[in-house]
């Protein structure tokens, strides 16, 4: 009895004089990849007793990038926080993100190099044109970008699958379209699933821009926006993926969930979709609840190169001008950061680690089923174009849902869906200046 | 004994003063939450603020703009569209079940609890249940009827879609209105008419009507208030697609607000909306009288 009361004494004076920096930090990672992250900010809880970190989720996309914005404004916000690539050209502009110093980056044992360069340069190139600094806004997590899911058991029985184990005719637009025709014709099964309802516009861009970009078209010209790509190479893909719908390879009209229900049921051969339905499928394999073997490999080349939609999960400070961070908030929270990007846990959520030592350690070389397609994968990583009005929880998403999708699901024809859909975009940009 | 009576002794002012004192904690909510955020709005709606801070004074500039936005005037449409698919159906659909349960001798409480029960859920579960029933590819709906339509995302089914959503969720509050008003019908003009002959339909007509037409016109100018201001459903079920076909005021205000970081033009749109409905409630309830007085 005595022995417990010391104990607790004790126990409450150490906790006292050693009080840990308590830091909040916002997420609005909700899937896969949340019970991941979850792991992670307990272990690091568990692993020192100088900072204790509290996390909350809140909802992807817009909610969550409007309640950063008024939290900045009011000088209500979180020590830390994730946050997309695709949004910083919003952040920065909007004043929302605190630049991270060299300085900084080295007291927490990082420094650039450490890092994927492709997504440092873009994340330097956004920093210097929004917010006159050459400082980053945030420290890399990761690469998440679109894959191709494979039902092996029917592309076996078929004859579609090559001696690699791969799929075959994913070589060129031509040659995907021939073979997703006798894909259905000898699986009776629905080529490709995917999710082309009006309310989800992100996947179906992540789709049009790696095709589009697959024909060396951008939205960038000496420096300026420019439509001129998207009114030849843009028609074309958009045309390409019209055809899909035209000849049943794709189902129409279909949320989100139901298409990843379709691959994972073995209804469809094929799935489009991002790296971060990995850990759905390695789940229900665990669960014995999938009835075929499936595949993974980076977005195939289908036309001039293999550049393929990427975007990078960000861990970043709020500029809070109103109540700013202490040094030691800004210590203690690069601390996590440093931490968290060094997990190999967050790699489960099929998201390709941006810090790269890890990238290139054995262990995660031989992670699977991440091996089949990262290494080629971060390879084709194509960033959205670095302007406010692209990006998650941008305007242009409204645009897609309102020209690009009818057009998928053969409701308008593409090349007038083309042209209204830079209408809009250019509407959009001149409301932001 | 006589018992003092303070209050009647009390000057006029002093009685003000106890009444103002039981008005005052509604009142302080109200002003705090209401007439000062409105007034603000206003305000809003004449500069080119961005969603949080302050922004330019422009005028009417928001408004002018707002005159030649076709997503605008689409958006009012809709919900003009939604508004004819949920209040008159929801009033009627309403009044017959709680006809149904009145008539019901066993069990009421149990009908009744079933009717009402949806609309004790948060909106979130109604839709999300929604959502898989009318699944396209896995939806118990059409499995069971051989239906191919993607009831949310059909941009001619989408609308409706939303509405019987609606409706199934909040016709348990009218059935309760209705009931509550045929309850209040003296029994005895009922046996009066049935000793005179009156059959059943003519009972129901020149009895139940008649008399249940003051719960009816509340319903429905509660009805007209609460549709106009659609959002939930469709922030939920479709976004406002497909193709914009759901796209209803409010939604609208949302995207130019939230998405597009526009909150002087997001107020201008309020604005405007709360134009609507006055006007829209006033016609209903004159139209209402006026029908009353003739009937």
């Amino acid at each position: 009895m005595k022995a417990t009361l010391i104990c607790l004494v004790a126990g409450f004076f150490s906790a006292s004089a050693y009080a840990a920096t308590e830091l909040t930090y916002w997420d609005f990672l909700g899937g896969g990849d949340g019970v991941r992250m979850k792991q992670i900010v307990e272990e690091f809880n568990k692993s020192q007793s100088d900072i204790h970190v509290t996390e909350s989720t809140l909802t992807w996309g817009e909610p969550f990038y409007t309640k950063v914005h008024t939290g900045v404004v009011s000088g209500q916000t979180p020590d830390v926080m994730t946050y997309h690539l695709s949004h910083f050209a919003q952040g920065v502009q909007g004043k929302d993100l605190r630049p991270i110093t060299n300085d900084e980056l080295a007291q927490a044992g990082l420094k650039q190099s450490d890092f994927q360069d492709s997504i440092i340069q873009r994340s330097l190139e956004i920093s210097k044109k929004y917010g006159q600094s050459d400082q980053l806004f945030g420290v890399p997590l990761d690469i998440h970008t679109i894959v191709l899911y494979y039902n092996k058991t029917a592309l076996q029985k078929a004859g579609l699958l090559g001696s690699d184990g791969k799929p075959t005719g994913t070589d060129s637009l031509e040659a995907f379209a021939k073979m997703l025709g006798e894909a259905k014709s000898k699986t009776h099964l629905l080529p490709i699933a995917e999710s082309t309802n009006s309310a989800d516009p992100a996947s179906c861009w992540r789709v049009w821009y790696t095709l589009f970009r697959q024909q060396n078209g951008d939205f960038i010209k000496d420096n300026q926006l420019s439509f001129a790509d998207v009114e030849n190479q843009g028609a074309k893909s958009l045309e390409a993926m019209a055809n899909w719908t035209k000849e049943g390879y794709i189902p129409k009209n279909t949320t989100y969930a139901s298409a990843v229900a379709l691959f994972s049921a073995g209804r469809s051969v094929f799935m489009i979709n991002g790296n971060w339905e990995v850990p759905t499928l390695v789940d229900l394999e665990k669960s014995k609840k999938l009835t075929f073997e499936y595949g993974i490999q980076a977005f195939p080349k289908l036309a001039g190169n293999s550049d393929t939609w990427a975007d990078s999960h960000q861990l970043a400070i709020p500029n809070n001008q109103k109540n700013p961070p202490t040094p030691e908030k800004v210590a203690a929270a690069l601390k996590f950061i440093a931490y968290v990007v060094k997990q190999q846990t967050w790699a489960g959520g099929g998201h390709i680690p941006a810090y790269l030592p890890l990238q290139q350690s054995d262990s995660y070389k031989q992670m699977v089923p991440n091996n089949e397609y990262s290494a080629d994968a971060a390879k084709q990583v194509t960033l959205e174009p670095p302007l406010p009005i692209f990006g998650v929880a941008s305007p242009s998403f409204s645009a897609i849902s309102n020209f690009l999708l009818p057009a998928w699901n053969n409701q308008i024809p593409p090349d007038q869906a083309i042209k209204q859909f830079d209408a809009e975009l250019e509407k959009y940009a001149k409301q932001q200046q | 004994m006589r018992v003092p009576s303070s209050a009647a002794h009390k000057p006029a002012s002093h009685k003000q003063a106890t009444a103002l004192l039981f008005v005052l904690p509604f009142l302080i909510f109200y002003v705090l939450f209401l007439i000062y955020p409105g007034i603000q709005a206003c305000y809003l709606s004449l500069t080119n603020s961005e969603i949080t801070g302050q922004g330019r004074f422009i005028g009417l500039g928001n408004f002018a703009e707002l005159m030649h936005d076709a997503d605008f005037w689409g958006s009012v449409l809709h919900t003009g569209y939604f508004v004819l698919l949920t209040v008159v159906p929801n009033t009627l659909i309403g009044f017959f079940l709680a006809l149904l349960v009145v008539r019901l001798k066993r069990l009421r409480l149990v009908v009744l609890a079933a009717f009402f029960l949806p609309y004790v859920l948060p909106v979130s579960v109604v839709t999300t249940a929604a959502i898989w029933i009318l699944d396209a590819n896995f939806g118990i709906l059409n499995s069971l009827t051989g239906i191919n339509i993607s009831w949310f995302q059909d941009p001619l089914w989408a609308m409706p879609s939303v509405a019987a959503v609606t409706i199934w969720w909040t016709v348990g509050f009218n059935v309760l209105l209705f009931i509550a008003g045929l309850q209040s019908i003296p029994q005895e003009y009922y046996e009066a008419a049935a000793l005179d002959g009156a059959s059943g339909f003519r009972r129901f007509a020149h009895i139940t009507c008649p008399l249940i037409w003051p719960v009816t016109t509340l319903v429905l100018v509660l009805q007209l208030i609460l549709q106009f201001k659609i959002f939930d459903q469709v922030y939920l079920l479709t976004l406002g697609g497909p193709y914009n076909s759901t796209l209803v005021v409010l939604l609208y205000m949302y995207r130019q607000a939230f998405q597009q970081n526009r909150g002087g033009y997001g107020a201008a749109i309020a604005l405007v909306l709360v134009v609507i409905i006055t006007v829209a409630a006033i016609v209903q309830f004159r139209v209402l009288r006026a029908s009353r007085a003739a009937t």
